[in-house]
């Protein structure tokens, strides 16, 4: 085990909710909560708990509307949010490159 | 952590960026009725051949391409609504779809009313639009089938060169059968096996 190595790994993203929120928003434009809920396959009130971790860090914005009168949560992931998933992946490749 | 749990994390994202992916997928609808709306304007247009009323083509093509662009549009926002995700393989989409769109329009009714060339040449022109727009497509989606189907298209413009300017139209059919109806019916039985995993 090399320790040093996990210090890296940032502790908002390490977390198997918020990687899945990540991951998805790293690759769309924007994803309704919905579509998060059912890619990811958690439930409402895990997944509320991971947005808000996520963007209390400033990693995803979250933009709250209406669409008739059905509420329409929509997510996007950040410049911050974009370079920390770059830097997690980085370590974890890093780790797994390491251990090979 | 170990590292059979950063192989996991690594499998997750990896899993959940190709999940994204299938979005795509469903776009099989447009494939279809842009497929159907040219056979039938290709009808309208040899129709008109047939009858010798050559000033009338372009009219048969903004019809058909009105009724395509309308769908497209309606469709386009209902499709966007129910994915709940804009991907950016489906914003390079809609912009590749909308450039073709207007260049079917130049080639198909523009360009022939102002008298640049003969009606004959506008399937040949169509047909090598449409294979920049389904090659593009292939690129996008990273599907080697409709890249294949682009290089048909292109094959088809220049074969179309040797026949006769009457039955040039008529050759697009057999081309927009296996070069656009068919990827079509295959992205719809992968959208439905996608469905039905999600269902599952």
């Amino acid at each position: 085990m090399h320790p040093e190595k996990f210090e890296q790994l940032d502790p908002v993203i390490h977390s198997r909710i918020r990687l899945a929120v990540l991951s998805i928003l790293i690759s769309v434009k924007e994803a309704s909560f919905n579509y998060l809920k059912e890619t990811i396959g958690a439930t409402d009130g895990n997944l509320s708990a991971s947005l808000s971790k996520l963007e209390e860090a400033r990693y995803i914005s979250i933009k709250k509307a209406f669409k008739g009168k059905k509420p329409l949560t929509t997510c996007s992931i950040t410049e911050k949010g974009r370079n920390a998933f770059s830097a997690y992946l980085k370590a974890l490749e890093t780790y797994i490159g390491f251990k090979k | 952590m170990n590292d059979l749990q950063a192989k996991d994390e690594i499998r997750l994202i990896q899993e959940m960026i190709e999940r994204t992916k299938k979005i795509t997928a469903g776009s099989w609808m447009f494939f279809l009725v842009w497929g159907i709306v040219v056979i039938l304007g290709i009808g309208g247009m040899y129709a008109l051949v047939s009858i010798e009323e050559f000033s009338w083509i372009w009219l048969n093509w903004v019809v058909f391409m009105g009724i395509g662009v309308v769908f497209s549009i309606v469709y386009g926002k209902k499709f966007e609504k129910l994915e709940g995700a804009r991907t950016y393989a489906n914003i390079a989409t809609g912009h590749v779809c909308f450039a073709c769109g207007m260049a079917f329009i130049l080639v198909g009714f523009i360009f022939p009313l102002l008298k640049l060339y003969s009606w004959g040449l506008i399937p040949v022109l169509i047909s090598m639009v449409a294979g920049i727009l389904v090659f593009t497509l292939g690129g996008i989606f990273e599907w080697n089938l409709l890249k294949w189907c682009g290089v048909i298209w292109w094959l088809g413009a220049v074969g179309m060169i040797f026949a006769h300017e009457n039955y040039r139209a008529l050759l697009v059919i057999p081309l927009l059968l296996i070069g656009y109806i068919m990827p079509a019916l295959v992205l719809r039985s992968m959208y439905q096996k996608q469905r039905d995993e999600n269902a599952s």
